[in-house]
């Protein structure tokens, strides 16, 4: 029972923590991340498109990767360079996502809800990993991207906090006036920050659809880019920070899977995630700031 | 040698040229003020050679060669750093990132941390700047903050150092502490600009004065030791203002505001302590202290914006509680310090903001309609009277200049024939011959009867107007004295804490 718990804790953790890590960018640089659900929806059906029509995961991956950053390029267009309000850019990109995957769906395999099974990243079961003690049991049922995105959330942290690109990329956060006086391009990091938002929210909409199905289905986010955005307040804007907060989400996630054979309401169960994103945001939001040039522009 | 030359420099704004034709030069190890009131073009001929406004027409050149600058970095690269009037500092960052970024040393991609630290620290020890380069920016002075601004130009390297009024946000002390760094900045060889509209500053510390008028350079070669105050004004403004009129009240009556036992306490931090105040009829009574110590939220009290723990106001003998409703009602009239923010509704035209507060007395309203007639006929008078610059009432107030803006605002206030005026900052941002003539009309009101409490960041602004001064220190009243008794220097140690004790080892030290 706690193997299986703590195996899917982990299974679920995974998406978050892309997703949010893509957040701390996009906070970082002072825009709100709103978009990241439509850019894990972006992520998640881009990544069977790609895996459909190539056969490999790898492929689809890419692909998922690159919607997720067209989708964040479509939000750094509207709020970057013409100054729409991020919170309705957000929301813009969040609409358009949910809608063109159905449409795609439709075109595609004449179905509205679901994708055809595809080929997507297969798990440790049949590899040494798997026999290895204690852990092993855990590890069977993960795949390459838990390992891929400890990776990423490390890289993040040190390119943020150990790297001149990410002293500049957090004053750009900041001030980002103030950033422009010491010969900053803002926008310039504004942008890149929002590429690399949508490259991760992609690769955790990719875990959704490869990693832990084999398919896309319709609604499959289920608002975990939302969930993310209270993950990221909760980390203190630190990529490190996402994986205990990935977890924790996870953690109760994953225990309604896990317990669903239970006597306790199966509603109840699925509405756990949320009443504990309701408890969190209300216990740290107003303790956690964001940084203080949140949606500000370099020319103001 | 002249380090820098802009020949022929304009530049248009849609509906204005803010600079018309400049000719500028710096020379080398010199302390130079560009001289002008709000609007002449001092920041944007400064920006345009930093880089962050482009040129319409004109030249730069730099030690003898033309140059291009087209963004901060060039200007950077060539030595030519700014220090800008609203600090361009992250509050977050410690004091050496703030220093380094943009130019950090590095291992690679990485941020060199002890090479960082070592040369900040080197330039703190060698400018005696006494600033801890592992203090967050968010919590120092913002004399402290100014420093940080500097040394931010000096670790680049800077030769020629442009420091948009660096004296707004000071007090008299660290403006002493200003001039010192900037002497020594001068003696090893920097040439420096300072952007002000300040004549004191200008002849306590410039070797050369330029003076800049509607776009335009009027002098370029004024010697500050040589001109008096005046002179240096009637060039600026360009006709003759009657600077600094010290008029103190003839005749003083009852107690017309009287506050009692004002406490205020935020997420147990005591901002104000039993405030007790007294204004007479017929009297300013001056609030010197130094922004932040307690005084937005003292008049955030009286005026009823907020409430406080505990208060008891008593207007011309009646006691007064309640929203700023209730206040504006009783006699009380208030000049907010932030005039775009509290003051006036930018998007709304003059005449509109002429009434706001009052739109439902019966002067302006019947029957819940607005008296349009009387409303617009109001604004006339007003327009005329306060000489209001704006093509008709109906302009929108956002398009007004800050002197014209600030001009609305009072005469709102004053219109209403008030008992009271609570004013705060009238003249921030505003230009020389608007704060005289707006000093004028509050003295004038003094006289008719009213008693007003006046609140400023300015300590000369106080001195000036002020029949009766108090220091407000970290929430309390600390001192209180008539006017012309203490100088600036020791009103400004009492600001920072000083005790009246050490006030007469000073006064005796001075004389």
């Amino acid at each position: 029972m706690i193997v299986l718990l703590v195996a899917a804790t982990l299974r679920m953790a995974v998406p978050y923590i892309l997703a949010t890590t893509g957040g701390t960018f996009s906070v970082r640089v002072g825009i709100t991340d709103l978009g990241c659900e439509g850019m894990m929806i972006g992520g998640a059906f881009f990544g069977v498109i790609g895996s459909y029509y190539s056969g490999s995961p790898w492929i689809g991956m890419l692909c998922g990767i690159l919607a997720g950053i067209v989708f964040a390029l479509l939000n750094g267009l509207l709020h970057i360079t013409f100054k729409v309000n991020p919170a309705i850019s957000g929301v813009c990109v969040n609409l358009l996502s949910t809608a063109l995957a159905p449409l795609l769906l439709k075109l595609i395999w004449n179905n509205e809800s679901m994708s055809p099974i595809v080929n997507n990243f297969g798990n440790f079961a049949d590899t040494w990993l798997a026999e290895l003690p204690v852990v092993g049991e855990i590890l069977a049922t993960q795949n390459i991207l838990l390992f891929i995105t400890l990776a990423i959330v490390l890289i993040a942290w040190i390119f943020l906090f150990k790297t001149k690109y990410g002293l500049r990329m957090r004053m750009v956060g900041e001030a980002p006036v103030a950033a422009s006086t010491v010969g900053l391009n803002a926008i310039r990091y504004k942008y890149i920050g929002e590429i690399l938002c949508g490259a991760l929210a992609g690769l955790g909409g990719v875990y959704l659809s490869l990693g832990q199905l084999n398919m896309f289905t319709e609604g499959m986010t289920a608002g975990r880019g939302y969930i993310c955005m209270v993950i990221n307040v909760i980390s203190g804007y630190n990529p490190l920070g996402t994986i205990a907060g990935g977890i924790f989400f996870a953690f109760f996630e994953a225990l309604r899977t896990v317990i669903q054979n239970a006597a306790i309401n199966a509603n109840f169960l699925m509405m756990i995630p949320y009443i504990m994103t309701l408890i969190v945001i209300v216990i740290s939001a107003r303790r956690i700031l964001p940084p203080a040039g949140m949606g500000k522009h370099p020319d103001e | 040698m002249n380090v820098i030359e802009m020949k022929n420099v304009s530049k248009s704004f849609p509906g204005t040229k803010a600079v018309d034709s400049v000719d500028f030069y710096l020379k080398e190890g010199e302390i130079l003020s560009l001289l002008g009131e709000n609007g002449a073009g001092k920041t944007t001929l400064m920006k345009i050679l930093y880089g962050m406004h482009h040129m319409d027409s004109g030249e730069i050149w730099f030690k003898g060669k033309p140059v291009q600058i087209e963004k901060p970095s060039d200007a950077i690269d060539l030595g030519i750093c700014m220090v800008h009037q609203h600090f361009m500092l992250v509050s977050a960052f410690t004091v050496a990132d703030n220093i380094i970024a943009g130019c950090e040393p590095c291992n690679g991609i990485f941020v060199d941390r002890k090479q960082e630290y070592r040369a900040v620290e080197e330039l703190i020890e060698k400018f005696h700047f006494g600033i801890d380069p592992y203090a967050k920016v968010g919590t120092l002075s913002v004399g402290e903050q100014q420093r940080v601004e500097i040394l931010k130009t000096l670790y680049r390297k800077a030769e020629v150092i442009i420091l948009d009024e660096p004296t707004a946000v000071l007090t008299p002390h660290e403006v002493d502490d200003l001039f010192a760094v900037l002497d020594d900045l001068r003696k090893s060889g920097k040439s420096v600009v300072i952007i002000t509209h300040k004549l004191k500053e200008t002849k306590a510390i410039a070797d050369r004065v330029m003076v800049l008028r509607d776009g335009k350079m009027i002098r370029d070669d004024v010697d500050p030791r040589k001109s008096s105050f005046n002179e240096l004004s009637d060039m600026m403004v360009g006709r003759h203002v009657e600077l600094g009129v010290v008029d103190r009240t003839k005749r003083t009556g009852d107690v017309i505001l009287s506050i009692r036992d004002l406490c205020l306490e935020e997420k147990g931090h005591v901002l104000l302590q039993n405030i007790d105040l007294d204004i007479h009829s017929g009297e300013i009574l001056g609030l010197a202290g130094i922004e932040g110590n307690g005084q937005s939220q003292l008049l955030e009290c009286i005026t009823g914006l907020r409430t406080p723990q505990t208060m008891t106001v008593m207007i011309d003998g009646k006691p007064v509680s309640g929203g700023p409703r209730e206040f504006l009602l009783s006699g009380l009239a208030h000049i907010p310090e932030d005039r775009n923010a509290m003051g006036l509704v930018s998007t709304m035209s003059i005449s509109d903001n002429l009434i706001l507060g009052y739109q439902d007395t019966p002067a302006f309203s019947q029957h819940g309609l607005l008296r349009q007639q009387r409303i617009q006929q109001q604004a006339q008078e007003l327009r005329e009277e306060f000489q209001i610059k704006a093509p008709d009432i109906q302009t929108k107030v956002g398009a007004l200049s800050g002197g014209n803006a600030q001009k609305v605002v009072t005469a709102r206030a004053l219109s209403q024939r008030p008992k009271v005026l609570i004013v705060a900052q009238p003249t921030r941002g505003v230009d020389v011959g608007a704060s005289e003539y707006i000093r004028a009309r509050i003295r004038q009101l003094r006289d008719e009867g009213a008693a007003v409490l006046l609140v400023s960041a300015d300590l000369d602004e106080i001195m000036q107007l002020s029949d009766r001064i108090a220091v407000i220190y970290e929430g309390k009243i600390v001192y209180e004295t008539p006017a012309d008794v203490l100088s600036d220097v020791e009103l400004g140690m009492l600001m920072t804490g000083g005790s009246p004790e050490d006030l007469k080892g000073a006064a005796h030290r001075h004389a």
